[in-house]
């Protein structure tokens, strides 16, 4: 690594620091990064990454701090101005026009234009013919091919992000920051990004790449910064940490078991689960769930996972499937009747079905059983709904000033929290959770995972889906393995291991 | 690839539009040199307004007074027009007066950030109790004179008037600056996602508020079209004319939400709407089940126009995808 060293650094970040009313988000934080390098950054939610990464793109000042751009100070007002200046983010959520062409999107905002008349040169149209031939340049780096006039709207997530990474190729960017760029992609689509990462930092393209997901770091990355609570850490040569040196920086404790199962005593079925099947989707699953067992679903993302359990709890019309609750058939036509049998269901996708995020934390802990406080005339009983507020705020520990707090401004792990509160609020015997730690960090997964044992211990059942593999291993008394909407296999806690699963997955 | 893309929501309007003509044509007089002269003398005016308004949609804003604001237009041209005043005297006067009032909303709208709906229903209450309060005689202008009408109502070949000819290149001049200029593009873009405009060195505001200026030019041509055609001037007729301008850009595909529709669109959604309420006269329905029975097919010519579309070309797109993947396998 020593020729690396010699290399210059191309944006260097000295003694940041800024607060915010009542939170200082980020103090005496620095990072170098030298040209052509995939710099990590990592850190629990509320590490500071983003904060730190908004100053550098210009949406926040900083209150003290310089950030030098190869070796000249750099003042951006607006993230516009850091794409001039060479410094293009891509965000987690696609910030591409959905309903415009792949081209348009590319040239939003810096079109290509020429004269309307050649001799009048005041006047001016977007030139198409030469932000063409400029895109497929582009795409040619990338090493990819795509119709430039298809609408974003048709393409997959991997695309967009490729068209994303086009678009800040197009102003010349020095300098790339990626945050959670692989949060929704498949493996295969991983490989291909890590492809053109790779392509373009030999190209001279300097990245800071944030993640969360610790083994893409050994991947991609040549160098790891590490912040926790808006500090700086330790910077290390990739080769040089393991992956449990990189946890503790991050949690500031040596985490020895990530997941921290307890066992729970397991006795009779409660729920058993025949022959459901939807034409296409999924096909003859059968599978039972004990009392006080953690039952993990495991297989690829789109083998029917969500899709059984939705159609177990009725938001899914399955073809056909009886369902045995206590040994007694039950029929569920929605998710009501799902609930009023204690069948409770947690998405994966917490904004856009589950919390009701400009609501306070009370009423998305109160609102599905709102029934139950609220007297014959509808009107709800204000103490009764702080109570239940309370004691699960309390439960599940979620970290909010009170119950007025609003919900979208909770972090990511207490947002999963709250929509867990939310579920538990209705007394469920069967509370079933989708890709429950998605998303959310280090810290918050293991009390995410302890909730989730704690729950088990006291009766209830769960059904875990996740592709998280270790975490399957980890929280798992029995595991149930799904291929093409099918089960394909099933293993028991003493017998799990990681190739096991695969092998059947795949 | 190509094919994909000539199925758009405009080409099954046209469609719908030709259709419908065909069938006018042969259930009624619609066909004759006076049913088409008349025919295209009324739908020029929404033409105009219905570019203005699919604009101000494209942003994810509305104008609810776009209708008064035209009535404003045609009292300031008629006025001048009855002190001798020529067209091109009393037209940019009246787009002045449009550009000064939806330019208003537009301020009112970025600067205190009040969403625009709100602000143009209450401007459109407004305007009309200005008409009643402050305007001699709320407005009425009579007996205006040739210096006024000649524009309105002349016709090339007898045929064509010219009122249809402006509306026809307004619509073509739009057409180009939607696809050819920054302008164009930063209207889809604001109204399609507008932190991401923000990220791509849009000012939201500021292209918010030239839109309304431009909507409101757009009204002064639309209104002076419309005045032009009588030898008097009333404020009040232009009342509720919104609604028609507003429905002819949602039945053309532009989306209600902002960030998607085509010019092109507007300009056969006037002309829809305008051939229901022709049917409805041609049918001979009473005025008062007219609006309802346009009320409805509106919504369901937004249905056929936007939704089903969106459904064939999911079909279609699985389809083009099968063959593309058959096509990686030889």
């Amino acid at each position: 690594m020593d020729q690396t060293t010699n290399t210059k650094n191309i944006l260097k970040i000295e003694g940041i620091y800024k607060a915010f009313p009542g939170v200082q988000a980020l103090s005496d934080v620095h990072i170098e990064l030298r040209e052509s390098e995939v710099h990590a950054v990592c850190g629990e939610n509320g590490a500071g990454k983003s904060t730190l990464m908004k100053i550098i793109t210009g949406v926040h000042k900083p209150d003290e701090g310089t950030i030098l751009l190869q070796g000249d100070p750099l003042k951006v007002k607006d993230p516009n101005d850091a794409y001039s200046k060479g410094i293009a983010i891509i965000y987690q959520e696609s910030s591409l026009f959905p309903d415009l062409t792949v081209l348009e999107n590319m040239f939003m905002g810096h079109e290509i234009e020429k004269p309307l008349l050649p001799f009048f040169k005041k006047a001016s149209m977007i030139d198409y013919p030469a932000m063409r031939k400029k895109a497929r340049a582009i795409f040619n780096r990338l090493g990819m091919d795509l119709d430039l006039d298809t609408k974003i709207t048709n393409l997959g997530v991997a695309t967009k992000q490729m068209v994303e990474i086009a678009k800040a190729l197009s102003l010349d960017s020095r300098i790339l920051i990626l945050d959670e760029p692989t949060a929704a992609l498949t493996s295969k689509e991983v490989d291909t990004l890590f492809e053109t990462i790779k392509r373009i930092s030999g190209e001279g393209v300097s990245m800071l790449y944030i993640s969360h997901r610790l083994d893409e770091i050994f991947q991609i990355a040549d160098r790891v910064t590490v912040l926790r609570d808006g500090q700086y850490i330790n910077t290390e040569d990739v080769v040089n940490v393991t992956k449990p040196q990189l946890v503790s920086w991050m949690v500031g404790r040596d985490l020895d078991n990530l997941y921290p199962k307890e066992q729970a005593e397991i006795s009779d079925v409660i729920l058993d689960v025949r022959g459901m099947s939807q034409e296409g989707v999924i096909e003859n699953i059968g599978f039972t769930l004990k009392r006080g067992e953690i039952l993990g679903i495991s297989g690829l993302a789109g083998a029917g996972r969500t899709e059984m359990a939705q159609a177990l709890c009725g938001l899914r019309q399955a073809d056909s499937g009886t369902i045995y609750l206590n040994g007694e058939e039950v029929r569920i036509h929605d998710y009501r009747d799902a609930l009023d049998h204690g069948i409770a269901y947690i998405s994966e996708d917490r904004q856009k079905y589950s919390l009701v995020e400009p609501m306070s934390v009370k009423v998305n802990i109160t609102h599905k059983v709102q029934d139950r406080i609220s007297n014959a005339l509808g009107i709800i009983d204000e103490d009764k709904e702080n109570e239940i507020t309370e004691t699960y705020m309390n439960q599940l520990d979620i970290k909010a000033p009170d119950g007025e707090f609003i919900a979208e401004n909770l972090s990511g792990g207490n947002q999963q929290k709250l929509s867990v509160a939310k579920s538990l609020a209705v007394e469920p015997q069967i509370l079933i959770l989708d890709e429950p730690t998605r998303g959310v960090d280090v810290g918050a997964k293991s009390e995410i995972h302890r909730i989730i044992s704690r729950l088990a211990k006291a009766g209830k059942s769960i059904i875990l889906i996740s592709s998280d593999l270790p975490e399957i291993l980890g929280m798992s008394d029995r595991v149930i393995i799904i291929k093409q909407g099918s089960v394909v296999g099933e293993l028991m806690r003493n017998e799990l291991s990681q190739e096991k699963i695969l092998e059947k997955a795949l | 690839m190509q094919k994909r893309n000539w199925m758009t929501r405009e080409l099954v309007l046209i469609i719908i539009v030709v259709a419908f003509m065909l069938f006018l044509s042969v259930s009624t007089n619609f066909s004759s040199r006076s049913g088409i002269y008349s025919f295209m003398l009324d739908v020029s005016p929404t033409i105009v307004a219905a570019i203005a308004l699919a604009m101000v949609i494209f942003t994810g804003n509305i104008d609810i007074s776009a209708g008064t604001i035209s009535g404003f237009v045609a009292y300031t041209a008629g006025s001048l027009a009855k002190s001798g005043m020529p067209l091109w005297i009393f037209l940019p006067a009246g787009m002045l007066i449009g550009m000064l009032l939806a330019g208003l909303n537009g301020f009112i709208t970025v600067k205190f950030k009040v969403p625009s709906i709100v602000v143009t229903l209450a401007m459109n209450m407004v305007h009309i109790g200005f008409y009643a309060t402050f305007l001699p005689q709320s407005g009425w202008i009579e007996n205006l004179g040739t210096n006024f009408t000649w524009f309105g109502r002349g016709r090339f070949f007898e045929l064509i008037p010219y009122t249809f000819v402006g509306a026809i290149a307004v619509a073509i001049l739009f057409m180009f600056i939607m696809k050819y200029t920054k302008f164009g593009m930063s209207l889809y873009a604001v109204g399609g996602n507008r932190r991401s405009a923000v990220y791509s060195g849009i000012n939201p505001d500021r292209t918010v508020m030239k839109v309304f200026l431009v909507e409101g030019l757009l009204l002064g041509i639309s209104a002076v079209m419309k005045a032009t055609t009588r030898s008097e001037v009333m404020p009040s007729v232009f009342v509720g004319r919104e609604l028609f301008f507003i429905a002819a850009a949602l039945v053309g595909g532009v989306s209600i939400f902002g960030g998607v529709g085509k010019i092109v669109g507007a300009l056969f959604g006037a002309m829809l709407v305008y051939l229901l309420s022709i049917a409805m006269i041609y049918l001979g329905f009473q005025d008062y089940y007219q609006f309802a029975i346009q009320g409805g097919i509106i919504l369901i010519a937004v249905y056929i126009t936007v939704i089903d579309v969106e459904k064939m070309k999911k079909t279609f797109r699985r389809k083009k995808r099968h063959v593309i993947t058959t096509g990686e396998g030889e």
